[in-house]
């Protein structure tokens, strides 16, 4: 019996102090590790877009979030937009939410800022305002409206579908025309030397510049990357004056609408990549064209 | 086994060749062989299993007294288990460059055997300056573990080192797989005992 007390009370105070210290950790660095996730997120986005260090983004580049929901209503499901609005000088969000087939049904001012709307928890507890029970919401996938100045310069889509072995999350960037400006790999467990080559750039700039026409398409070839189209694949290894403008754009007019070369070795994680780039550019694109049409029609203040 | 009687630095060789956790001790081989397929990831693995071995074994010495016999282990795994949190959140928290690199492998550490295994067999017996110098050899053994492996299967697998091309071209793909990650540990092994019978018979002759 003693033993038993003693053990008891051993294990709870060590679980007690242990609980402590992680919590005690979690407190001070929560704030700071959050920052970083989104500052990562904002990075690649800004990387995408062309710009960097030698490049750095122009002052007027901002970046527009637009969350998806599915809406549902007993038997009858909706899709909600959280679309962000310009009301006089400030910014907000708008529910804007559309049948399945497209049609506008309802637009419903949000109480939540930009800034907070970054948080998942948040944005819950705005929508529940706006979506009384029985309304039900789940969250479906997010995008970025680039816009320099006036213009609309990009969309960046996070994106995410099965790879070999496990989930690959991508980040997409698609001109207003869904012409794909670049792919980057977020995060991706394929084997090194195989797989994992996807990340290398002579596979994930095969990519850029198709055009949606052709992405429709896309297929995984199996025969060897020729060579110039590696060397220029490759940005990062270029030296100066390695290639003349002339030839940068004859070898991107010459490859624009050739198919993705399989990673020797690696023709599932080829296979995937490229589906599951189909897949998020053929669906937004869709989806980007219903909720323009509405935008439109209903002459919503959208700040993109 | 009684208080040990080496003195640090003889504890901080042993770790590092004369019972290097994966070439002497064997422990601990599942990472060695699924993550040592580079440089770079063996090295980052190895700081990771450094910081938590040296803390964990701090630890344990310090309540070794107040630790019933009977559930050694829970403690230990809790211990462990709080180490690799603490490090996990400070590394996400303010150095997100090497949590981005290392973030998947940090999480991996609370299911190591060679923490428990010094845990159980050094820190609970011995003073804390032992124990932390215990772990320092045997955090650093096991780096020196993963960086070799990384090095000979990044070399033959990919043609690179530390990601930049040395070869120019591919030898042997297969070693970038987990399979060979065993036949580099087995020779590996086979070579520490081979130098350790002829460093032996130097001694005697």
């Amino acid at each position: 019996m003693k033993n038993i007390v003693h053990i008891t009370v051993a294990l709870v105070i060590s679980c007690l102090v242990a609980g402590v210290v992680m919590g005690l950790t979690f407190t001070v660095t929560a704030k700071a590790k959050k920052h970083n996730e989104h500052q990562n997120v904002k990075d690649t986005m800004i990387a995408l877009l062309g710009y960097g260090k030698a490049n750095p983004a122009p002052s007027d580049l901002q970046l527009h979030p637009v969350y998806r929901y599915i809406i549902a209503d007993g038997q009858t499901q909706y899709l909600g937009y959280m679309v962000p609005v310009r009301k006089g000088a400030e910014e907000a969000y708008d529910l804007v939410v559309l049948s399945l087939q497209g049609k506008f049904v309802e637009e419903q001012g949000l109480a939540i800022s930009p800034e907070a709307a970054i948080e998942p928890p948040d944005r819950e507890k705005a929508l529940r305002a706006v979506l009384k029970p029985p309304k039900t919401f789940v969250y479906a996938d997010q995008m970025v409206v680039a816009k320099l100045g006036d213009k609309r310069l990009a969309y960046l889509l996070p994106g995410e579908f099965p790879g070999f072995k496990t989930f690959i999350s991508v980040m997409l960037a698609l001109d207003p025309s869904f012409r794909i400006l670049g792919l980057e790999i977020m995060e991706s467990e394929e084997d090194p030397g195989l797989g994992g080559e996807i990340k290398q750039e002579y596979f994930k700039h095969q990519f850029t510049d198709k055009k949606l026409e052709k992405v429709r398409k896309l297929k995984v070839v199996k025969e060897p990357l020729p060579d110039e189209y590696k060397k220029y694949l490759e940005t990062r290894k270029w030296k100066k004056g390695m290639f003349s403008k002339e030839q940068i754009e004859n070898i991107r007019q010459k490859y624009e609408d050739s198919d993705i070369y399989a990673i020797t070795g690696a023709t599932i994680s080829s296979r995937s990549v490229t589906n599951g780039v189909k897949g998020v550019v053929k669906k937004f694109a869709y989806r980007a064209n219903r909720l323009d049409k509405v935008i439109a029609s209903q002459h919503i203040p959208v700040a993109f | 086994m009684a208080a040990t009687t080496k003195t640090n630095t003889q504890l901080l060789i042993d770790g590092i060749l004369t019972e290097n956790p994966i070439f002497r001790l064997a422990l601990s081989m599942c990472p060695a062989v699924g993550i040592s397929t580079t440089v770079m990831n063996g090295l980052l693995l190895g700081i990771a299993v450094l910081f938590v071995q040296v803390a964990s074994s701090c630890t344990i010495s310090i309540i070794k007294n107040h630790i019933h016999p009977r559930i050694r282990i829970p403690t230990y795994t809790l211990t462990i288990a709080m180490w690799v949190t603490v490090i996990d959140l400070v590394l996400g928290a303010y150095f997100p460059v090497a949590y981005k690199a290392m973030g998947i492998f940090v999480k991996l550490i609370v299911a190591f055997a060679i923490i428990t295994m010094r845990l159980e067999v050094f820190a609970c017996k011995n003073a804390v300056s032992k124990s932390f110098w215990d772990g320092v050899g045997m955090g650093l053994g096991f780096l020196f573990a993963m960086v070799t492996l990384g090095f000979v299967r990044e070399l033959l697998g990919m043609g690179t080192l530390l990601g930049h091309d040395i070869l120019g071209f591919r030898p042997l793909l297969y070693f970038a797989l987990p399979a060979a990650g065993f036949i580099v540990v087995g020779l590996m092994m086979g070579f520490f005992n081979y130098a350790d019978i002829v460093y032996n018979r130097m001694k005697k002759g």
